[in-house]
């Protein structure tokens, strides 16, 4: 099955701005952004590095809050959503994907990728467990779920973090540079999986990456520029 | 989450490894106090069996008098006593008086037929007092009779009067005590009353089964270290004068401290609570120190974990969550060292150490783990909010 970006807005950037205050200096990480992310879409970010990339995505994913301007999620201004409202969004409809990856290494592959159901109601301990599982077997690595992520590599590791996106199975997927740390095979393996993602299931996935060739395989690409968005 | 938060302190268990231990050596301390604090209690919450308020107590030293010439003088300081106003009633003892630290215990045998002993009491406190000491401490007879003067008769078994405690190791009900032989001293003495339990020790100390022995006017044998007077309300220092003066002036030689029953109860108390108090404080003090280590250690844990927090808050973790993990993290390892501490614990009321209760460890072992609990939970409260408000972007972009 193939899905193709139609015109509704889900993410929703109007005018913009975050500025990082210190005793000292005043850094202007995005300056009037305006961007909207349609259903379905599968956009790329691009940009030096310090060039706000990253600030953008945590915006996105309501990790932060904008200096000045709107973000709306699905025609909802954010500012209107309480703490509680907007983990909720978080957790039911945003999946993060990170270049570290994050994971919890004291925790079994199984039990990183069940988190997200943690703070979901009414998921009792099986259903997690089996959702779990369905997205382990999505990323290829259901016979590694008892491995603990010290235990894994590179790729499998950030394969498990995409496995933990999927499992709550959000609309959205924001990844910063999610093969920022992988060679290239391994990237080209875990792209093809995004790039899956989105035609299979319509996933909705903001990309930031410094890879002109992947970023290409996208359908939006959008280039940042000391906080400004260029094209 | 519970779930979660047990197999995520479980991985992580060698790394916390030294919080448990302090968790377990603080229920340790916990545990021993609340021991001594609940046997204590259990004490403190048992009558004492008879009356003090308006009781006092003359200590005799009989000087140079001759021993034979003494219990003449004695009958006349007794019926001197017993005229007096104010006086209601006086009651000849041996020392172990109440509330005087002083202690005379032997065991006692109930024997068959043929004196093979069926049950013994190896412990039991022996009164040697005067008829009179019924009314003085108004003491409870809970079954047959008080001492009556007929029951001195040659060749017939001495009459006994047993306390409720004692009564319970050898009999099942009291009226069925009344009429039998216990053994003491390797003379048969027959039960004739049984009185509510008799706690001359005071009512901090472990009560132990008492057994009352009558000294009758006629018996010349027995002279008293103290006798326990009941008085008037209101009775004070002048009538303590005329007390001190009569027993000298009657005789000579003698000399007498009178000292009420409640002074004496106040000092004993203030004796007996002295070593729990301080070790009381002590505890207080070593928990203090734990309570800050576990306040140091979680801060600081908190601090290393922002990441994590971070990722959790980023995957959907309301902020109240996370400080409800950071409390439920602490209670699990407080979970993991309590389980230890409790091994441990169990162990002293299945061997029955120190002749306590196996009810009062257990009460001890709850309040210990309740103390822990509150404890670890108020130390981590703090901490939890600090953690729940990481901003996840910031804690994500120092990654």
């Amino acid at each position: 099955m193939q899905t193709v970006p139609n015109s509704t807005p889900v993410i929703r950037l109007a005018n913009i701005e975050k500025v990082y205050q210190t005793r000292t200096v005043e850094t202007v990480a995005l300056s009037q952004v305006n961007l909207t992310i349609n259903r379905g879409e599968f956009v790329s970010v691009m940009g030096p590095s310090g060039c706000g990339k990253s600030t953008l995505l945590s915006l996105m994913g309501l990790l932060d809050e904008p200096s000045s301007g709107t973000i709306e999620i699905d025609g909802r201004p954010v500012t209107s959503y309480s703490d509680k409202e907007l983990a909720g969004l978080r957790n039911h409809k945003i999946g993060f994907v990170f270049q570290s990856y994050h994971l919890i290494n004291d925790l079994s592959v199984i039990d990183n990728v069940e988190m997200p159901l943690l703070y979901r109601a009414g998921i009792g301990g099986g259903e997690r467990r089996k959702r779990a599982l369905d997205a382990l077997d999505k990323v290829g690595l259901s016979a590694r779920t008892r491995h603990f992520p010290a235990q894994l590599s590179g790729g499998q590791r950030q394969r498990v973090a995409i496995a933990r996106a999927l499992a709550g199975a959000p609309e959205i997927i924001l990844a910063d540079e999610p093969t920022g740390n992988l060679d290239s095979v391994m990237g080209e393996e875990i792209m093809e999986l995004l790039l899956g993602l989105n035609r299979e299931q319509g996933t909705t996935l903001v990309m930031v990456t410094h890879d002109e060739q992947q970023a290409l395989k996208t359908q939006r690409l959008v280039r940042f520029f000391d906080g400004r968005q260029v094209a | 989450m519970i779930r979660h938060l047990f197999t995520l302190m479980w991985n992580r268990r060698r790394a916390n490894a030294l919080l448990i231990v302090e968790i377990l050596l603080a229920f340790v301390v916990l545990f021993a106090v609340g021991t001594i604090g609940v046997d204590l209690w259990a004490n403190y919450r048992q009558p004492l069996g008879f009356e003090y308020k308006q009781a006092w107590q003359a200590n005799i030293a009989f000087g140079s008098q001759p021993r034979a010439e003494r219990f003449a003088t004695l009958q006349q300081v007794l019926a001197r006593l017993r005229g007096l106003p104010g006086v209601q009633g006086v009651a000849v003892s041996a020392a172990n008086t109440p509330f005087s630290f002083n202690d005379s215990q032997s065991s006692v045998d109930e024997t068959d037929a043929k004196g093979k002993v069926v049950r013994s009491a190896n412990t039991v406190n022996i009164f040697n007092v005067g008829p009179e000491l019924r009314e003085v401490l108004n003491l409870q007879v809970t079954a047959g009779r008080w001492f009556e003067s007929g029951d001195v008769t040659p060749g017939v078994h001495g009459p006994i009067v047993i306390d409720e405690r004692l009564r319970e190791v050898f009999f099942p009900s009291s009226a069925q005590a009344i009429g039998k032989l216990l053994s003491l001293d390797k003379k048969q003495w027959r039960v004739v009353g049984v009185v509510q339990a008799y706690r001359a020790d005071g009512e901090l100390q472990t009560p132990v089964p008492a057994l009352m022995q009558p000294v009758f006017a006629a018996d010349t044998a027995f002279l008293p270290d103290a006798l326990l007077l009941r008085v008037a309300p209101g009775s004070g220092a002048a009538l303590e004068k005329r007390l001190t003066d009569e027993i000298r002036r009657i005789g000579p030689t003698w000399s007498a401290t009178v000292r009420t029953l409640p002074a004496m109860h106040a000092s004993q108390v203030r004796t007996l609570l002295t070593k729990p108090v301080l070790l009381g404080l002590m505890s207080i003090f070593l928990l203090l120190n734990v309570a800050l280590g576990l306040f140091g250690v979680l801060w600081l844990n908190i601090n290393q974990r922002r990441a994590e927090l971070g990722v959790r808050r980023a995957l959907g973790a309301p902020a109240g969550a996370i400080s409800r993990q950071v409390v439920g993290e602490i209670l699990v390892l407080t979970t993991f060292g309590l389980g230890l501490g409790l091994l441990v614990a169990v162990q002293f009321p299945l061997l029955g150490a120190f002749e306590i209760k196996a009810g009062v460890y257990l009460t001890a072992m709850a309040l210990a783990a309740v103390g822990l609990y509150v404890l670890a939970a108020v130390c981590a409260f703090y901490p939890g909010q600090l953690a729940a408000g990481i901003r996840p972007a910031v804690a994500l972009r120092e990654e």
